[in-house]
């Protein structure tokens, strides 16, 4: 086998290269107007979004958790794959951590347009208040964006520093070198395992923790969150692997797909059964404190999200997946991971709308709305239906799309492609290289 | 916060003699009882509040539920008609769930318990919002909305995308004055005073009526006591 680099892939088919420009302009067309819309907001101030007191958290925290959940495939992928030998994971590993740190660092980015005051972000360094849950996760948002940015340089240092980019640091090629590699790798596995663990559960308790929130305050949350996020970052990771494989830039066989499609209906199956869970444990005291928000969970405004969330989210790809001879289609698996990641945003969306769109002290006429209402209506609110405004999900849009234009440019440029960081075809290539 | 913008000269002497705290321990815990047996629900202190403090338009530091369904609008207890209030501001609690989520402790107790909210190092996050199982805190969503184009309270405005929230008018306080809500109310169903002291008439009352925190349950542990309703006046139906 000769894997002495060559230069990726030039001879790309031209309707390839023709999509490639347009879905570039695109993501550039939307990272624009997202940022028009944020220099509107901060004009504005957040009365430009629909969020208000009675409900004060919207999109960008939705979006926020979903993405933190979405990093979670890749990080676990790669740590477990390296830790308990699953090694049939390897060709898509490269894809998979870079996939991981592009979704934390949508996530960290989502937080700057929810702050009213993005102009004392540094109040975060500088006045760091322990207790609270929001310091924590962004302690380990960058602690994972670091180990992930870390996973993405060791596995393709090699292929770099081969093809003599500047990215490889001035590392060589050496079996030193590689065998550095290696030990980087289980390193990284052993804390990247972990943080990807405590990410999930700080995240969780973010809501976990608060006893102002029944639909929240439950010890289940954490469990729940590394569920969750097993179950999108899975789905998403198969999704862009079929993907990428289509541009030829990564390989490997279906049965790769029918294997992750196989753990995948595993996470569904325990994501069901902790909803499940929650939702009776919740429900059977029927004190008001948490069957309540249980109660507007499947009947009120918003429970079409909910069976959605069940149907589309959990029994449909379960149903998909779980047959063998279903997941040998490959098909079927890119459909089935489709539904889990809108599923789990949808589960997301749950948990901020039944979490906090009621007031806590259920007497009329409620929670102060905060801005200056139309006559004749008031300006307190018992329950408030929220929807993003455009300029929220313009926003949200701009952040996304910057994501997607990192990982577009990475996956051109970076190789993602499995081989040449090979030991033993290292030490071959080498001394064929030597022998010429 | 609340930067003082006019001195307690400026007030009439009646003012100050009517709002004076009166004794106090040398160490005091303030705190403050509501009694909803005294409640006309008028609003006057919710209406007070706003012009003490300058809080704009459409945000509300203090305000009157009605207890039951509907604003104003007697509910049926054990078949008889029976009406009362809820006066809400911050509860001023003791272990407060606000103070815990702050990233940046912009809010933080104060030595005498008063619950702070520090608008020059607040972010906007509204973590605190979330974590307020009273829902009492208000924020500056957008530029604020005045009746008119000139500062009104007695304290400075607070700048736009910070949190802002009831201080039981930590700056009468320093002049050993009693917060205006309780100041202004016409049914006097509001005392303020030392939960410290065990012979304050706040202390007292909690004490002989049976002062009821809201939400007890959480284990906030508010400052402020509920004395609930002794008789029901039963209208017929």
């Amino acid at each position: 086998m000769n894997t002495v680099a060559s230069p990726a892939t030039s001879a790309e088919p031209r309707a390839g290269a023709r999509a490639l420009h347009l879905w570039i302009a695109l993501l550039a067309a939307g990272l624009a107007l997202g940022l028009g819309a944020w220099v509107y907001q901060l004009m504005h101030g957040l009365a430009a979004t629909n969020m208000r007191n009675p409900m004060m958290w919207g999109l960008y925290i939705t979006l926020f958790m979903y993405f933190v959940g979405l990093s979670a495939g890749g990080l676990i992928v790669a740590s477990a794959g390296r830790l308990f030998g699953a090694t049939r994971l390897k060709p898509i590993v490269r894809i998979a951590v870079l996939e991981a740190t592009v979704a934390v660092m949508i996530a960290a980015l989502l937080l700057l347009p929810d702050i009213g005051r993005p102009d004392r972000v540094w109040h975060l360094l500088r006045y760091a208040h322990v207790t609270s849950p929001l310091i924590w996760d962004l302690t380990i948002v960058t602690i994972y964006f670091a180990i992930s940015a870390s996973y993405v340089w060791v596995y393709t240092r090699a292929d770099l520093a081969r093809r003599g980019s500047p990215l490889a640091l001035g590392t060589g090629t050496s079996l030193v070198d590689a065998r550095r590699d290696e030990r980087l790798k289980g390193l990284l596995a052993a804390v990247g395992l972990p943080a990807a663990i405590l990410l999930h559960s700080i995240t969780a308790w973010i809501f976990g923790l608060q006893i102002s929130r029944g639909f929240w305050y439950s010890a289940l949350m954490a469990p729940m969150f590394i569920v969750s996020a097993l179950v999108s970052g899975t789905g998403l990771m198969i999704l862009l692997a079929l993907i990428v494989r289509r541009t030829g830039r990564v390989s490997f066989k279906d049965d790769l797909a029918a294997y992750l499609g196989g753990m995948l209906a595993v996470f569904v199956a325990v994501e069901g059964f902790l909803v499940f869970s929650e939702v009776l444990t919740a429900a059977y005291p029927g004190a008001s404190f948490e069957a309540d928000p249980v109660r507007r969970l499947l009947t009120g405004p918003y429970a079409g999200f909910f069976w959605f969330e069940v149907v589309v989210g959990l029994v449909v790809p379960f149903v998909l997946l779980a047959p063998r001879r279903l997941r040998a289609n490959v098909r079927w698996v890119a459909v089935a991971s489709a539904l889990t990641v809108v599923g789990i945003l949808i589960h997301r969306v749950n948990i901020v709308l039944n979490g906090l769109s009621y007031a806590t002290v259920p007497y009329p006429p409620g929670v102060s709305i905060g801005t200056v209402q139309p006559l004749g209506t008031t300006s307190f609110a018992l329950s408030y239906f929220y929807h993003p405004s455009a300029i929220e999900y313009l926003v949200a849009g701009g952040v996304i799309c910057f994501g997607a234009l990192v990982f577009t440019i990475a996956a051109l440029k970076l190789p993602l492609k499995e081989g040449g960081s090979d030991l033993a075809a290292d030490a071959v290539s080498r001394r064929d290289r030597l022998a010429s | 916060m609340s930067d003082k913008v006019s001195p307690v000269e400026a007030l009439p002497p009646a003012s100050r003699e009517w709002g004076e705290i009166g004794p106090a321990s040398g160490n005091p815990r303030w705190g403050m009882v509501v009694d909803q047996e005294r409640c006309i629900g008028c609003w006057s202190c919710c209406v007070i509040c706003k012009s003490e403090n300058d809080v704009p338009l459409g945000m509300w530091w203090n305000r009157i539920d009605t207890v039951g369904d509907a604003l104003d609008t007697p509910r049926r207890v054990q078949g008889e008609l029976e009406m009362h209030w809820l006066p809400l501001a911050c509860q001023h609690c003791e272990n407060p769930s606000c103070t815990k989520v702050c990233p940046v402790q912009a809010t933080y107790s104060r030595e005498d318990g008063v619950v702070m909210q520090d608008s020059q190092r607040c972010i906007g996050c509204r973590f605190c919002l979330v974590a307020c199982p009273y829902g009492v805190r208000v924020f500056n969503w957008g530029k604020p909305d005045r009746p008119t184009d000139f500062d009104t309270g007695m304290v400075a405005p607070r700048p736009i995308g910070t949190m802002e929230k009831c201080t039981f008018c930590v700056h009468r306080l320093a002049d050993g004055q009693i917060p205006s809500c309780v100041w202004s109310c016409p049914a006097q169903a509001r005392i303020f005073g030392d939960l410290n002291d065990p012979d304050s008439r706040v202390s007292r009352l909690i004490r002989e009526r049976g002062g009821e925190q809201l939400l007890e349950e959480r284990g906030t542990d508010p400052r402020v006591f509920y004395l609930p309703p002794r008789r029901k006046r039963g209208l017929e139906t």
